[in-house]
C-alpha cells in the first residue's frame, strides 16, 4: 500500500524530471519551486505516511504559512531584481509590461499577506465552522488559477496531443489496411 | 378458417333460373367479407363465398344486393373484339347456393398473370420488376381507362367508395383496368340501396374524414383525383409535403387531408411546401386545374369522372399529337417540359447534395480540430477567420506560446498540478 502511495507521486515527478526543459529557470521560479518542494514534502510526509498526523500547534497556521511564504517571495524577489513571482504564476497567458507586472506582483503580495492575517483572525475570533467556511472560500483562488491554466495551457496541449494521436492513428490504419489487402 | 378440400354440392344459379351443380376448389385467397374459390365447370369464373361468420341479416342483404347487381349489369366502356378476355369489373355473374341457401356469387376471373396491381405503377422500380416499363403515355391511358369505368358506374348511381390502388388491377399489355370487390360498391337507385361502410383514410375526402360517407360519388371523385395525381407524379400523394411549422403539420395523411393541406396547387400553400422530387409543375395546365379543384376547392367543384375522361382523352389517344417523345426518348406532354427528365434531374441533384452532406459530415471532426488549432495559434489564412479570431481575443493581449516541446510542456504541467494540489492541501 505504502509502495503504491509512493508511486502515485514519485512516478509523475520522475516523468517531469525526465521530460524537463533544458532551458535555465529564473531565480524567482527556483525560489517558488523550493518553497513548494518544502510544502509538498511536508504534505506528503504527514498526509501519506505519519498516521498520528501533523503537530497540533500548526493546524490553524497552515493557510497563513502558505500565504505568508508566497507573500514573502513576492516581496523579496523584485527587491533582488528577480522576475516578479506573479508573472511566473499568470505570465504564461498575458503580455504585460514590466511595470504592470510589478504592480500585479505587489497586489499579489498584499493579497497573500491579508489572507494569511485574516485566516488567523477568523481562526481565533470566530467559531471553528466559520474558519472552515473561510478556508473553503479561499479555495476559489485556486479554482481561478486552475481554470486559467486549463484554458490557456492544458486545452491547447490536449489539442496538440489529439492531432498527434489522430495522425498516428491514420498512419497505423493505412498500414494495417495495406497489410490486410496484400494477398 | 380457409377451406383446404374441394367443396361439393354447390349450385350455380344463373340469372333466368338456370342452375348447375358445381364443385368449388380453394384458391387460398380470402378477403374481409369472403373467400375465393375456383369453379370446376367454369374455368373463366371465380366464386366468392361469404365467411361462415356472416350473420343471417347480413347474408340476406348481400343476396338482395347480388340479385340487384345481376339484373343491372353496368354498360362499360366499349372495348374492341380482340380484347374480349379483358374483365373491367369483377361484377357478379351468378349466385352460388348451398342447399337452396345463398352463400356467395360467381364473377369473371381476372388473369392475374396478365395484370398487376395499380399500386405497382406508383413505383417505377416495382413496376419494372413486374415486367412493366412505365412511360407517361401508359400512365395517361391507365388514368383514362380508370376514369371511364368510374364514369359509367356513376351514371348508374353506383359508387365504389373504397377506391384505392390496391382494389384496381391493370392489364400489362392492353392498359385496361379492372376493379375488384364489386359487391362492396355503394348503390343508391330508386328500387335498391346499399351502403359501403369500408373506407381507406388516405383516399378519403376531407369532408368525410372522421365521419360517414354521405355523398359516395363525391368520395369517388376525390379518390380518383388522388390516384391520378399519384400516377402522374411518381407516387407522391397530393397531401404529402413539408410543413413550414412542423408542430401544426399532422404526421398522418388523413390529418393533412382533413385540413386540406395541399401544396401542389397553381398558387402555393402558405403553410406546406411541396415534396422536392415532385414533377407536378410540368403537368398540363388543364390537369393541374382539375387537381386544384379536386383538392383545394370545396366538394361541389370537385371534377367528375366524366370531366377527367374528357381531359385525359386528349392525351390518351395516340394520334392526337399531345404526347411527344423528348430529346432523350421519354414520352412527355407536348406543351411542357419532360417530367421523366425533370424527375431524373431532381433525384440526381438530391443524390449529389446527399453525397456532399455525407462528405462534409465525415470531414467535420478534422475541420473542427484544424479550425480550433488555427484559432489558438492565430494562424488563420482566411482574412475573415483571422479577423474573427483576432476579435475574440482583442480584449486580452495574449502572451506568445512558449516554444516548448510537448514533453517539456507535459513536465511543466505535472509540476503545476503538484503545485495546485499542495496549495489545496495547505489551505483546506
Amino acid at each position: 500500500m505504502s509502495l503504491m502511495l509512493t508511486s502515485v507521486w514519485v512516478v509523475p515527478l520522475l516523468i517531469a524530471w525526465a521530460w524537463r526543459s533544458r532551458q535555465a529557470a529564473t531565480a524567482s521560479a527556483w525560489l517558488l519551486r523550493i518553497a513548494f518542494a518544502g510544502f509538498g514534502a511536508w504534505a506528503i510526509w504527514f498526509g501519506l505516511y505519519v498516521h498520528e498526523g501533523e503537530p497540533a500547534g500548526i493546524f490553524f497556521w497552515k493557510p497563513t504559512l502558505l500565504y505568508w511564504t508566497l507573500a514573502t517571495i513576492a516581496i523579496i524577489a523584485p527587491m533582488l531584481s528577480w522576475t516578479a513571482p506573479a508573472k511566473i504564476i499568470v505570465g504564461a497567458y498575458f503580455a504585460l509590461s514590466s511595470r504592470e507586472w510589478r504592480w500585479i506582483n505587489r497586489g499579489f503580495a498584499i493579497a497573500c499577506m491579508l489572507l494569511g492575517a485574516v485566516n488567523l483572525l477568523v481562526a481565533s475570533m470566530t467559531s471553528y465552522r466559520n474558519w472552515v467556511d473561510f478556508k473553503f472560500s479561499c479555495l476559489t483562488i485556486l479554482l481561478f488559477i486552475g481554470l486559467f491554466r486549463l484554458n490557456f495551457v492544458w486545452l491547447p496541449l490536449i489539442v496538440d496531443l489529439s492531432f498527434h494521436l489522430y495522425r498516428r492513428t491514420v498512419v497505423a490504419y493505412r498500414y494495417v489496411s495495406q497489410l490486410l489487402r496484400t494477398p | 378458417m380457409p377451406f383446404e378440400q374441394p367443396l361439393k354440392k354447390f349450385v350455380l344459379a344463373w340469372p333466368g333460373s338456370l342452375t348447375e351443380q358445381i364443385t368449388l376448389t380453394p384458391t387460398g385467397k380470402s378477403g374481409g367479407a369472403g373467400e375465393i374459390f375456383g369453379i370446376d365447370t367454369q374455368p373463366n369464373l371465380l366464386a366468392k363465398l361469404y365467411h361462415a361468420t356472416t350473420t343471417p341479416p347480413q347474408l340476406n342483404h348481400y343476396q338482395r344486393k347480388i340479385q340487384w347487381m345481376l339484373n343491372h349489369k353496368p354498360t362499360l366502356p366499349k372495348i374492341s373484339a380482340e380484347y374480349q378476355g379483358i374483365v373491367q369489373l369483377a361484377w357478379p355473374e351468378a349466385m352460388i347456393m348451398h342447399q337452396s341457401d345463398f352463400v356467395g356469387f360467381a364473377m369473371r376471373k381476372i388473369a392475374f398473370d396478365q395484370t398487376l396491381e395499380l399500386d405497382y405503377l406508383l413505383n417505377r422500380r416495382q413496376a419494372s420488376q413486374e415486367d412493366f416499363d412505365i412511360d407517361y403515355g401508359k400512365l395517361v391511358a391507365v388514368c383514362f381507362n380508370l376514369a371511364a369505368i368510374i364514369s359509367c358506374l356513376h351514371s348508374m348511381r353506383i359508387a365504389i367508395v373504397d377506391l384505392k390502388p390496391m382494389n384496381v388491377k391493370v392489364y400489362k399489355s392492353e392498359l385496361f383496368v379492372s376493379i375488384l370487390d364489386c359487391d362492396g360498391f355503394h348503390i343508391a337507385t330508386d328500387e335498391f340501396r346499399s351502403d359501403a361502410p369500408q373506407v381507406t383514410p388516405d383516399y378519403l375526402a376531407p369532408e368525410f374524414q372522421g365521419g360517414s360517407v354521405t355523398h359516395p360519388e363525391a368520395q369517388d371523385r376525390f379518390a380518383l383525383a388522388t390516384i391520378i395525381f399519384r400516377l402522374l407524379n411518381y407516387g407522391i400523394h397530393p397531401f404529402s409535403g413539408v410543413g413550414v411549422n412542423s408542430r401544426d403539420y399532422p404526421p398522418e395523411l388523413a390529418g393533412r387531408i382533413r385540413n386540406r393541406l395541399y401544396p401542389y396547387g397553381n398558387s402555393a400553400h402558405k403553410n406546406v411546401l411541396k415534396v422536392p422530387a415532385s414533377v407536378h409543375e410540368v403537368l398540363p395546365n388543364a390537369l393541374r386545374e382539375l387537381f386544384d379543384r379536386a383538392f383545394s376547392a370545396s366538394a361541389i367543384n370537385r371534377p367528375s369522372a366524366q370531366e377527367w375522361v374528357a381531359s385525359l382523352s386528349v392525351y390518351a389517344v395516340k394520334h392526337s399529337g399531345q404526347m411527344l417523345p423528348c430529346n432523350r426518348g421519354h414520352l412527355k406532354f407536348s406543351s411542357s417540359e419532360c417530367p421523366t427528365c425533370l424527375r431524373e434531374q431532381l433525384i440526381q441533384g438530391a443524390a449529389a447534395r446527399r453525397r456532399s452532406f455525407l462528405t462534409r459530415m465525415q470531414t467535420a471532426p478534422t475541420r473542427t480540430l484544424k479550425y480550433v488549432k488555427k484559432t489558438l495559434r492565430q494562424t488563420h489564412t482566411s482574412p475573415f477567420q483571422a479577423a474573427l479570431a483576432q476579435t475574440q481575443f482583442a480584449a486580452v493581449h495574449l502572451a506568445p506560446r512558449a516554444s516548448l516541446s510537448t514533453r517539456n510542456a507535459i513536465a511543466a504541467e505535472i509540476l503545476w498540478i503538484f503545485g495546485l494540489l499542495i496549495s489545496y492541501w495547505w489551505i483546506k
